[in-house]
């Protein structure tokens, strides 16, 4: 077991390896450098100012020179500065890291809490109305463009009704806990919703999967209490395919949030992600995209153990990743 | 399972229908789907433009039918081209194992562990010529369909690589394979043939994913680039109008919702046609 | 469920126009611009957003106000030949340049107390044309040869050249020397991230307008509250939130649910949406529409063969609708341009003939031109080039789009085919345009009042590999009498005297087409009704330089 997690983190760090060096190559491909940015929204520049700038940030030499530099920093446990906001780049994420996780967390939190039952009940109900309107909600959520969705919850909930603030983060001064808690109810629906539906999706298939299974005809044959068959045995035998998938849907959340935070005007990693990538701030760019790559990484490893711990079937010896 | 068979099939169905029949149709009649007539603009859905008109004042049903068209054609290209990838990849590692199938699978791992929207966008805001696709106005469709084949394959190459390697283990396979057929034979013929359940169900799939990748692309202006309408651009450039003219983004974000839905439900309904004792994969 | 929905949608939208605004006591501000201002550095980087914020919590020397006059803000009175404050200087070698002497004024304090002297302005010149700063543009502080403090409160500049400009120093900005001195000269290369303003921007002293950052929020907002060293005229309000909403129906949700009080007119709606939002909420907001100095154009590339043509450029200029087009995407309100200087700047001329909508007279025009209808409806030449040009623009912008699937169609009509190539602003800007990789490119310039197109039209700012791509002149225009109307304009100190040149400028300009000329974008000002003294400018000096006089009704 250890030794497979060992060899489960070198991967891991190969794989982040290869992530930055294609990440570095696809910035470099894209065109306009940080200094082209700079220059085309400034009327007065001069040759020799685009030069010395040029110079000053670095982009006059090869990209595979830049990569190496890069890399030899990073070892060194320096990410730069961010070229947009002049800071250096841990100081700057941090803020849009820590928004990013309060929202992450709340809607991965309620997606589960919601998802998780409703799939249980899905399969309980075998073939009735709810197991319909259930799964019928499932599939309509994987289906909604989210800005569709969010569009939507704020014409309603703040437009119309009022209840509900339009952006995410309260203005400094009136961000008590409440105030912060209040704000993100709309754009955390937003991202549970779709989430949700998938895991109640998945829920339900493993869940009458794990109803079809003879010990649970047994279990009920001696006479053990439906909430207890649901509870006790059935819940447990089903996580074991929906971890991997709420793994990979958590990793997800990280950087794929761009469009709920737009709308909402939520300062968070999708959006800084974005802003660095249009700016070509490299630096921050990379510190983002691989923070990304690790929580991916770390989820998958996550579904791992998860799986190993939920599933006796699933021993060490079995090196290739949980389907 | 009839059910969802056949609400797929009916939205699909109209969806392909509007898609083949009614750009045709309407050129017969003369209408113009990208005519501009700016003193109809976003005119409110009337007999002579029953989904009303959008900013330029075109036929709001018109392009529905064009955005058809173009959002199911990409949604199937992208979703063919990321599965025949996975397909080749995935029957390549189940079937040879070993190193082979080792190095495969890290590669599989390593695309898989990419920040999908990130690198998207990076991707997408790329310059075309530089990573040698080509631009104009097929540009868009082809960059996202290769975009997709580049991040889709390896959900499909995980399904085939397992399905090939349980189907190598199977009395026939090992039958012809002793029967002195080349390993390439066996892999195309005997193996290759009985990967076709999960490859359709991993293909369906990825159609109504790159339609809706598509819509946040235009959500982003980077998606399909205008006059050329897909549900997602259309979708995209009504949000500014949604408080005058809500119509104009109801109806393309009904169309994706439901055809990603019957997209979804034809996937989960091949699944359990195709192989009953297999409830689900992801 | 779907149509339910559906309606809910339908009928939300109607209603969202009763809702009441909410009461509150009216000593907080909130305002939402699209942009986060990344760098609070006022020299580092131009950015709209930061150049807004800025205006309520700095001042600089001069400014153009709003009736584009050139103003005093720190200083006492504006120096001039006419009162002395400016004199010729000879350079040595032949040469002449201008010293101007600037009075600061005596009232004018950084937000810790400290007084705005002379040596602030020196640590500015000094910062500014330091070849390792990271300054972005150092071409204005390297222009001025000497600054000299004659006592604390006189600074002499002198500037190697003689330009009407001499006393525009609306764009120098003082840098407190008492906080940035020792943080510059610690380390000049590394000053851009050691700044105050970024590193500690919430530090009073760095601010000497009537207000001051007292908290960045990043990516979402920024606070200010009023500068209690500020001498002028008391700001009302207690505080103001500037808050981020990239997203357009998003802004707009947050106007109308009342978590923001006023979207700035300068980066805020878009001239569609206000005149949508205008027919359902005038109970609520004041509607003004104020032309400003952001020009809207399509250049054509020179190069392009096709273009050299005189007949064919006057042709797409002639088939293009642009008066239908600002009636019926504008209702009215963006003036037609028919040159690059606004009908409300003072140099601009009158009787620069306006070109009107003439299909007949553009398809005559390509006739002549040896241009024929092939099969297709496209017209080509003997050779069998067909008139078939790449139609380029930022992609994602709504107006932009429309505006040019409209051209599009106009063009259409005489034969000429223009096929849509769009690209997300950092390519469109960082390379397509810059390095002229495009056919027609539909942008806009944003300038000062009386800005001398040096840059734009002048044959020496053409984009080349050899000059790293600086210059903005994008069309690609190398006209000998342009290049001499611009330099004669830059010399002539008397403004009557300029007055025929800047005439005889925009006659050549709008008779060669090498641009085709829109529209003056206009800023779309919502003001809620409640609030009164905000005053649209027009241009790159935004309404926020005069926000002590904001004030409740």
């Amino acid at each position: 077991m250890i030794r497979h997690a060992g060899l489960r983190a070198l991967q891991g760090l190969l794989v982040l390896l290869f992530a930055s060096f294609a990440i570095y190559m696809l910035l470099g491909a894209m065109p306009g450098d940080p200094v082209d940015l700079m220059a085309s929204g400034n009327p007065n520049i001069t040759p020799a100012d685009i030069q010395r700038l040029r110079e000053l940030h670095g982009v006059d030499r090869p990209i595979v020179e830049r990569y190496g530099e890069w890399l030899g920093a990073l070892l060194r446990g320096d990410l730069g500065y961010s070229r947009m906001f002049a800071r250096p780049v841990l100081e700057t994420l941090a803020p849009y890291l820590a928004n990013t996780a309060a929202l992450m967390l709340a809607a991965f939190a309620l997606a589960l809490a919601l998802g998780l039952p409703l799939g249980l009940l899905a399969a309980a109900r075998r073939g009735s109305l709810v197991d319909a309107a259930i799964n019928g909600f499932a599939f309509l959520s994987a289906a909604i463009p989210t800005f569709w969705l969010g569009l939507l919850l704020i014409v309603v909930f703040s437009v119309v009704l009022g209840w509900l603030p339009a952006s995410a983060l309260p203005p400094p001064g009136e961000d008590g806990f409440l105030a912060r808690a209040q704000a993100l109810i709309l754009p955390v629906a937003t991202l549970a919703v779709v989430e949700a539906g998938e895991y109640a999706r998945h829920m339900r298939a493993a869940a009458r999967e794990a109803l079809a299974q003879d010990w649970i005809r047994t279990a009920r044959a001696k006479g053990a209490s439906e909430l207890r068959v649901l509870f006790g045995h059935v819940l447990r035998n089903a996580l074991v395919p929906v971890a991997t998938v709420a793994a990979l849907g958590f990793g997800g959340l990280f950087s794929g949030a761009l469009v709920t935070e737009t709308i909402f005007a939520y300062p968070g990693m999708g959006k800084l992600i974005y802003d660095a990538v249009m700016a070509s701030d490299f630096n921050l760019a990379l510190a983002c995209l691989l923070m990304a790559a690790l929580l991916v990484v770390a989820a998958n490893f996550a579904a791992d153990v998860v799986h190993a711990l939920l599933d006796p079937r699933v021993g060490a010896a079995r090196g290739g990743p949980a389907p | 399972m009839n059910a969802r068979l056949a609400f797929a099939a009916c939205v699909l169905g109209v969806a392909a229908l509007a898609a083949l029949g009614v750009p045709p149709l309407a050129a017969a009649f003369g209408l113009d789907p990208a005519a501009v007539d700016l003193a109809l603009r976003y005119a409110p859905p009337s007999l002579a433009h029953p989904l009303g008109t959008d900013e330029l004042g075109r036929d709001v049903a018109l392009r529905l039918a064009l955005g058809a068209r173009v959002s199911l054609s990409v949604g199937i290209c992208a979703a063919l081209a990321a599965s025949l990838v996975g397909t080749a990849i995935g029957l390549a590692a189940g079937c040879a194992g070993g190193r082979v199938d080792a190095l495969l699978m890290r590669a599989t791992d390593a695309v898989l562990s990419l920040p999908v929207l990130p690198v998207l966008i990076v991707l997408a805001a790329a310059d075309p010529a530089k990573i040698g696709l080509p631009g104009g106005d097929a540009g868009g469709l082809v960059r996202i369909v290769v975009i997709v084949a580049a991040f889709g394959w390896p959900k499909v190459a995980r399904l085939v690589r397992a399905a090939a390697m349980s189907l190598a283990a199977r009395d026939f396979v090992r039958a012809a394979t002793a029967l002195g057929a080349s390993p390439l034979r066996v892999a195309l013929v005997h193996i290759l043939p009985n990967c076709a359940g999960p490859i359709l169900v991993a293909t369906a799939l990825a159609v109504g994913g790159t339609i809706l990748f598509e819509s946040v692309l235009s959500f982003l202006g980077l998606g399909i680039q205008p006059p050329l309408p897909s549900w997602g651009n259309m979708l995209g450039g009504a949000q500014e109008a949604v408080w005058q003219a809500p119509w104009i983004a109801l109806w393309p974000g009904l169309a994706i919702l439901a055809v990603v839905a019957a997209t979804n439900l034809l996937a989960d309904a091949l699944q359990d046609l195709l192989d009953p004792r297999r409830l689900n994969a992801t | 469920m779907r149509r339910a929905t559906a309606a809910a949608a339908l009928l939300l939208s109607a209603l969202a126009g009763v809702l009441p605004a909410s009461a509150q006591p009216r000593d907080t501000l909130t305002i939402a611009i699209t942009q986060f201002p990344s760098t609070l550095h006022p020299m580092i980087d131009a950015m709209a957003a930061k150049t807004y914020v800025l205006g309520m919590a700095r001042r600089p020397l001069t400014t153009y106000d709003k009736d584009w006059k050139l103003v005093c803000l720190l200083c006492v009175d504006l120096p001039t030949f006419e009162n002395g404050g400016a004199r010729r200087v000879a350079l040595g070698d032949g040469k002449e340049g201008v010293e101007v002497v600037f009075r600061l004024d005596p009232r004018a304090k950084w937000g810790d107390g400290t007084p705005v002297t002379a040596t602030d302005a020196i640590l500015a010149w000094d910062v500014g044309r330091h070849p390792r700063s990271g300054v972005a543009s150092g071409e204005g502080y390297r222009r001025i040869l000497k600054v000299e403090a004659r006592d604390a409160h006189t600074v002499a500049f002198t500037q190697d050249r003689v330009t009407f400009t001499y006393n525009d120093f609306s764009q120098y900005e003082l840098l407190p020397a008492h906080i940035e001195r020792a943080r510059f000269e610690a380390d000049p290369e590394n000053y851009r991230r050691r700044t105050a303003f970024d590193t500690e921007p919430a530090t009073p002293g760095l601010f000497n307008g009537p207000y001051r950052i007292v908290q960045v929020q990043p990516g979402a907002s920024i606070t200010l509250e009023p500068n209690p060293a500020w001498g002028g005229t008391k700001p009302h309000f207690r505080r103001i939130v500037v808050r981020t909403i990239e997203n357009s129906a998003a802004l707009e949700a947050n106007l109308l649910s009342g978590s923001v009080d006023y979207v700035a007119g300068e980066l805020g709606f878009t001239l569609d949406q206000a005149l949508a939002l205008e027919k359902r909420q005038r109970a609520r907001f004041d509607f003004t529409y104020v032309p400003s100095l952001l020009y809207e154009h399509v250049d054509l590339n020179l190069d392009v063969p096709a273009f050299k043509d005189l007949r064919v450029r006057r042709a797409l200029l002639l088939a293009a609708d642009r008066a239908g087009l600002v009636r019926q995407l504008f209702e009215g309100r963006q003036p037609v341009a028919r040159s690059f200087v606004n009908p409300r700047d003072s140099v601009y001329a009158a009787d620069v003939p306006e070109v009107p909508f003439d299909p007949d007279r553009a398809r005559a025009l390509l006739d002549e031109a040896g241009y024929a209808a092939g099969p297709d409806g496209i017209r080509r030449n003997a050779a069998g080039e067909r008139l078939s040009f790449e139609f380029g623009t930022t992609s994602g912008n709504r107006i932009r789009e429309t505006v040019q699937q409209a051209l599009q169609a106009n063009w259409r009509r005489v034969g000429v085919e223009a096929r849509i190539r769009n690209e997300p602003a950092r390519v469109w800007f960082g390379e397509t345009l810059r390095k002229r990789r495009f056919q027609l490119a539909m942008y806009a310039w944003f300038s000062a009042p009386e800005s001398v197109p040096r840059t734009t039209l002048h044959s020496e700012s053409i984009p080349t590999e050899a000059n790293a791509w600086a210059g903005q002149n994008q069309p690609g225009i190398a006209d000998a009498e342009t290049d001499a109307m611009i330099d004669a304009l830059e010399r002539e100190l008397d403004p009557a005297a300029r007055r025929p040149i800047w005439a005889k400028l925009q006659a050549r300009y709008a008779e060669q087409a090498w641009v085709l000329p829109l529209y003056y974008r206009a800023d779309p000002f919502v003001i809620p009704k409640w609030l009164a003294g905000i005053e649209p400018t027009g241009h790159q000096y935004y309404s926020t330089l005069r926000i002590e006089h904001w004030r409740p009704r």
